[in-house]
């Protein structure tokens, strides 16, 4: 009998702790889940400004998707999540999975301190479903000691192709596993961004702007892909591209092993905790024709099945704030604010010569095309990529066979 | 009529509940699954999933990377198994000790730490593997293992071998050490030498655990997962994509649930025609 008194005076206990608390769940994912301390710091005094408890869950970049896919799926999302700005929020809409925010980002102050190429990347079919939280760019990141190293001047990284093309040669020294610059070949979104860093350095795009064909196949699109490839199969200055992406080359930068690879305002914390004694720095990635960069960051979404929406929007618009940004960047140096404010103001970027760079490369970056089907479309470009790599297709095949799937998979067709 | 003791019939009545749930669920879980692959987007009929199936031009190399691995897989992990077995049959003492480290161990390691580990040996410069094979004048430079198709399938294969062949290592020990010592003793008064006893005793011995273990192995590693997503994705290319990768590939990298479940019920039935000949077998061999 005693037994079963236990088990029905838990059971009890347990649904109440549901009931009484008002309480709200936000899942943080991507490498700002690393900065644990902080976000603990920031949520804290929100709990105590509002008496919501809020619960965090942070997750690695690798498992959040499938997380947070599975949850939204199966409608017992959080009331409030992070979601990649490389398609992840239309394709999220497009299911029905979040809400629309169009109402609540009218009356809100900070609305227009967002930079505009933002927007796009939150939009399905005219209505806005994410809050921007944070941006970046690609750059070009350098192993200034290596530079040293090798006789080249740190001050001035190399900007053409032809330049990035010596200063890579002169850098490489396979018998001590030295490499000039990273490829990233591996199938995984870095190699579309490779790509992309190429590709529009040339003048070329990837989609048409209506987003409804394939735009690669072009004088443009070949020359990067062959250059691309050109880099690991004919210079041989990189590591084998098909084992390797931009987060291991920023491990092996770390390690004085790899002088050039791309990288962006959240490898900064990162490369520095690998190697504290790290001398790097950023420019602007070489181009062929035109300075080129791709966007990314991460905006915040209201799952529709949360039942605490606007507490969400409360918690969503705090952490997206003026002053909570300025803390943010006083305390962790980055990642770059989706505020124009806050980039102009705060003290910190104002003397930090990496950051510049980062905002002068900015206007330059595009966003990878906000369409439900990105994810496919980006798996025919790293397809395109490796078969070049393995050898399997010539630049000229492998392009014709990737415009192909694409106009496929566009034109609705599974 | 068997007759059931009433002890039996409690043993009965205390697993049923669990039973009903199982049974109850996977019914569901089959049912909503051929109801999704009949589906499409809009919720209305279609066979359009099964069609894309059959008309994706990844078919054809995926069922060619599952044939192969499952192959491999099963003659290695069988032999290795066997040879394990037989080895640990013919130690007397520290027995319990050398079936820990050898069978237990690998079976026990996390298919995670497990893939991960592997996946660093394979590493193409500096890998242990690559080391070890180029000191010992088995190859001239390293080989990037996981870059290429062909030796990417062999290394998750490897992998595979050394993480599943416990299995069959301990079916077959147990089935060692049940064959009884008059036949091995019968044989040698015949004059039968190791060989000899080897194949007229212990495999006919053997036979059905050999057939179960064959089964068993088969079907899981055609389902096997966690080592080939962590070691390669399925890459480079669709080298090492195999059955089970491309349908965890459809449904959370491109969110088309309903393709999804119609690949994974043509490998449920390709399986289950697997299962029933491997039983067909199984009875003929028993009943003789």
């Amino acid at each position: 009998m005693k037994k079963k008194w236990l088990i029905v005076v838990s059971l009890l206990l347990l649904f109440s702790s549901f009931m009484f608390s008002k309480s709200l769940t936000i899942w943080i994912g991507g490498q700002v889940a690393e900065l644990d301390e902080t976000w603990d710091e920031i949520i804290s005094k929100f709990e105590t400004n509002t008496g919501v408890k809020v619960e965090v869950q942070l997750f690695g970049f690798d498992t959040y998707y499938d997380h947070l896919v599975t949850a939204l799926q199966g409608g017992i999302g959080p009331d409030l999540a992070f979601a990649d700005l490389g398609g992840w929020v239309p394709t999220f809409a497009s299911h029905g999975w979040i809400e629309q925010l169009d109402d609540k980002l009218t009356s809100w102050e900070g609305t227009n301190q967002i930079w505009e190429n933002l927007w796009p990347t939150v939009t399905y079919q005219g209505k806005i479903y994410g809050l921007p939280w944070y941006t970046d760019d690609r750059l070009l990141m350098y192993n200034k000691q290596m530079f040293k190293d090798a006789g080249l001047d740190p001050e001035n990284p190399p900007k053409t192709w032809e330049e990035f093309l010596y200063v890579a040669m002169k850098l490489t020294n396979p018998s001590k596993r030295i490499y000039g610059y990273g490829v990233s070949g591996t199938k995984t979104e870095h190699t579309t961004l490779g790509y992309m860093m190429f590709l529009y350095s040339t003048g070329g795009q990837l989609l048409t702007n209506d987003y409804k064909k394939a735009a690669f196949n072009t004088e443009e699109g070949l020359r990067a892909l062959k250059f691309y490839t050109d880099l690991a199969l004919k210079y041989e200055v990189s590591p084998n591209p098909l084992s390797y992406n931009e987060d291991d080359y920023r491990n092996l930068m770390a390690q004085n092993r790899v002088a050039m690879s791309i990288g962006g305002p959240w490898s900064f914390p990162l490369i520095e905790t690998a190697n504290p004694n790290i001398d790097y720095s950023v420019s602007v990635h070489p181009y062929a024709v035109v300075p080129a960069s791709v966007l990314g960051g991460w905006a915040l979404i209201i799952p529709s099945s949360s039942k605490n929406k606007d507490i969400a929007w409360e918690l969503a618009s705090y952490l997206t704030s003026y002053e909570t940004w300025m803390l943010w960047i006083e305390k962790e140096h980055g990642p770059m604010p989706t505020r124009k404010d806050v980039a102009k103001d705060s003290p910190y970027f104002q003397q930090n010569e990496k950051w510049q760079v980062v905002f002068d490369v900015f206007p330059h970056a595009v966003a990878r095309p906000p369409i439900p089907e990105w994810p496919q479309v980006s798996e025919q470009i790293q397809i395109m990529v490796q078969n070049v790599l393995l050898g399997k297709s010539s630049p000229e095949e492998a392009i014709k066979i990737a415009e192909s799937n694409v106009n496929k998979i566009l034109g609705g067709n599974k | 009529m068997v007759k059931i003791s009433k002890s039996e019939k409690t043993a009965y009545k205390m697993i049923l509940p669990y039973v009903l749930i199982i049974v109850l669920l996977v019914i569901f879980l089959l049912s909503s699954n051929i109801y999704l692959s009949f589906t499409n987007d809009s919720g209305n009929f279609t066979f359009s999933n099964y069609l894309n199936v059959l008309k994706d031009p990844v078919l054809p190399t995926i069922i060619k990377n599952t044939l192969i691995w499952t192959i491999f897989s099963v003659i290695g992990q069988l032999s290795l198994g066997l040879i394990v077995a037989l080895l640990l049959n013919q130690i007397d003492k520290g027995e319990a000790f050398f079936r820990s480290i050898i069978l237990i161990l690998p079976w026990a390691t996390l298919d995670i730490v497990a893939g991960v580990t592997w996946k660093w040996m394979f590493n193409d410069m500096y890998g242990v593997i690559n080391d070890i094979l180029l000191k010992l004048g088995l190859i001239k430079d390293y080989i990037p293992w996981l870059a290429q198709q062909k030796t990417a399938l062999v290394a998750i294969i490897i992998a595979n071998i050394w993480k599943g062949f416990s299995l069959s290592g301990l079916f077959f020990l147990a089935g060692l050490q049940a064959i009884p010592l008059q036949l091995y003793e019968a044989a040698e008064i015949d004059g039968a030498n190791a060989i000899q006893k080897f194949n007229h005793v212990t495999i006919p011995q053997l036979k059905p655990i050999l057939i179960t273990t064959l089964m068993f192995t088969t079907i899981w590693t055609i389902n096997y997962f966690p080592l080939i997503y962590t070691m390669t994705a399925g890459g480079p290319g669709y080298g090492t994509e195999t059955f089970v990768t491309y349908i965890y590939k459809i449904s959370f990298k491109f969110l088309d649930y309903n393709k999804a479940a119609a690949l994974s019920n043509i490998l449920f039935i390709v399986i289950f025609i697997i299962a029933i000949i491997y039983l067909r077998v199984l009875t003929k061999e028993e009943k003789s």
